[in-house]
């Protein structure tokens, strides 16, 4: 967490205001959507839509706010940002080439986003 | 000693020990109060609501058998079966509220025999953890302190690096190859079978060699104050910090580990026929019955969410049981930033002791340092003891890790878990050294490269928690 000059609208929105450093809004923001991500759980009759809406939604914004501000990937040298999305491409394919390849799965999700396991069904 | 560090006393480790009696001591004192005194009572009251339960669910059946006698009996007047009715109605409310209070109160007692059990069992870790690695580093001689082996040819570039790290690995080997039979033996232990204490030994070699791994690495890193940290001398790293090179690597791996959890998952997610997905109008398996509860359709896949939330698919969630995850979920975010708070205050060249309360709790940068790491600590520990009675409350309802969704679900929130407790371990030394050696500008990176480790693990929660609590 090296000390660095405020960049972006974020940073220069929040950075002191009210006398609070970036990490102090950080944390506020986070426990926000904490909350509507908690507060989600709670409420009954959620669509499947707003679920995945939420999840995906409030999963990008804390995960922002947490490898950005508090594991200091915004402010360290780019080299720590590459090493940290290395996985993600793996991570990517693992989600589509074994989360959403079962076969017997529901159908509601597009056929683009679903990998082609014909083969293994037709055979 | 160098210069270059600080000047730890051999006695400063005795600290450690004493500390780990107070961790016992607190362990005992929570199971005796918790999981005993308190956890008994809720026993009783549980035992008293199971025996009303019974009482009512004999009045509800005789009242039962009343009504269709009456009604298959010819003589019986309209009066007569309207009364009969009435009372076989209130016999069944009366026998579902009893349910309610005796679920209520099981519940209520494994609450409460849960924490004191599973705050015992952390703090007789966190005792041995503390009071071994004090003391196996208490007993070396004291002109062996230091870092002898961090001289390269008897000039003075020394280094930070060390090779505790593999000692430790090794231990890790040894103790999970004897796993399996360290279990079962422990398993045979408990339950009074017979037992070889031979196949002990593997698993016991390596929680030796992981102990005096761990004691030597603190020792290599207690009088560590921020000289001969090891820079990368080649791309693509060059110029940055060794240590934090490798926990960013260490933290890829680990992203891995939950993509593997988290893929298998949603691979078994999106093949099950859920409530949800039945009423999405996604469910193949059953296109065509019409289900409102799991008794109607007992094939019907029941996932954590559906006994987790208030209308969860098995009719068993409520505010109650929501209400861990949902505390741990801010628990974690706080302790994020209170161990950035922990690293702040280090770094920080012109620190002022808070006004009010908190300058009493806070009193010197050193003290701020290591109180705010305390209270991560402490988030840490309640994260453990709320998930276990979450777990306790969902073993109960029948959630059990014998199904497939049971299965995925204790093994990813489990392996979360883990992760959580090895940084508790960690953690613990952290607190030791800003309470003795303590953190400043110059070797506050330490508390930086172990808050990268702890801020993975509430990154890791962020997709655990909806995946699994939401959905």
């Amino acid at each position: 967490m090296g000390e660095h000059e405020p960049s972006g609208i974020f940073e220069k929105t929040f950075d002191g205001l009210l006398g609070q450093d970036i990490y102090f809004w950080n944390f506020i923001i986070l426990m926000i959507f904490t909350l509507a991500e908690v507060g989600a759980v709670f409420f009954v009759g959620i669509p499947l839509n707003v679920v995945w809406a939420i999840l995906i939604g409030v999963g990008i914004v804390k995960g922002y706010g947490i490898a950005a501000y508090f594991m200091h990937l915004k402010g360290d040298p780019r080299i720590y940002t590459r090493t940290a999305l290395f996985p993600v491409l793996f991570v990517l394919l693992m989600l589509w080439g074994i989360g959403l390849s079962n076969p017997d799965g529901v159908d509601a999700l597009p056929g683009w986003c679903k990998p082609s396991w014909d083969y293994a069904t037709n055979r | 000693m160098s210069g270059g560090e600080a000047h730890v006393e051999n006695i400063i480790w005795m600290r450690a020990v004493v500390w780990g009696g107070v961790f016992l001591v607190l362990g005992v004192l929570a199971f005796a109060t918790m999981g005993v005194g308190v956890a008994n009572v809720k026993h009783h009251d549980y035992e008293d609501a199971l025996h009303a339960y019974d009482e009512a669910k004999e009045v509800y059946y005789d009242a039962k058998n009343a009504y269709e006698l009456a009604e298959g009996d010819n003589n019986t007047t309209a009066a007569e079966l309207s009364a009969l009715k009435t009372a076989k109605e209130n016999a069944e409310t009366a026998y579902k509220d009893a349910h309610d209070d005796e679920i209520e109160a099981h519940l209520s007692y494994l609450t409460w025999r849960t924490a004191g059990v599973t705050i015992l069992l952390m703090c007789i870790t966190y005792a041995a953890f503390l009071a071994l690695g004090g003391f196996v580093n208490s007993i070396q001689p004291s002109d062996d302190h230091g870092h002898d082996d961090h001289h390269y040819g008897g000039d003075d570039h020394e280094h930070h690096g060390s090779g505790s790290p593999i000692v430790f690995s090794l231990g890790i080997m040894l103790f999970l190859m004897g796993f399996p039979k360290f279990q079962a033996v422990l398993g045979n232990m408990l339950s009074g079978e017979e037992f070889m204490l031979g196949d002990l030994g593997v698993s016991m070699i390596g929680l030796t060699v992981i102990t005096l791994g761990i004691a030597n690495w603190w020792r290599e890193d207690l009088p560590f104050i921020g000289n001969g940290e090891q820079i990368a001398t080649s791309a693509p790293f060059e110029g940055q910090h060794i240590r934090k090179a490798g926990l960013w690597v260490f933290i890829m791996s680990e992203i891995m580990v939950f993509a593997s959890f988290f893929s298998s998952y949603l691979r078994m997610r999106t093949g099950w026929c859920t409530k949800w997905s039945y009423d999405e109008g996604t469910c193949r398996e059953f296109p065509n019955m019409v289900i409102n509860s799991h008794e109607e359709h007992p094939d019907f896949v029941m996932t954590a969410s559906d006994y987790l939330r208030p209308d969860g698919a098995a009719g068993t969630g409520d505010f109650w049981t929501l209400l861990p995850g949902a505390v741990n979920t801010f628990a974690l975010i706080i302790s994020s930033y209170t161990i950035v708070l922990a690293l702040k205050t280090a770094k920080a060249k012109n620190w002022e002791a808070p006004k009010g309360a908190l300058g009493k709790l806070m009193p010197t940068q050193k003290a701020a340092v290591r109180n705010y790491l305390l209270a991560t600590f402490l988030l840490g520990s309640m994260f453990i003891v709320l998930k276990l009675i979450e777990w306790s409350h969902l073993v109960a309802e029948g959630f059990t890790i014998g199904t497939q969704a049971g299965s995925i679900f204790y093994i990813s929130t489990g392996a979360h878990g883990l992760h959580v407790f090895v940084g508790l371990l960690v953690m613990l030394y952290l607190v030791f050294k800003a309470d003795t050696v303590g953190y400043d500008e110059n070797n506050g990176q330490g508390i930086e490269y172990f808050g990268l480790y702890w801020h993975f693990v509430d990154l890791a929660w962020v997709v655990i928690f909806p995946a699994f609590y939401l959905y």
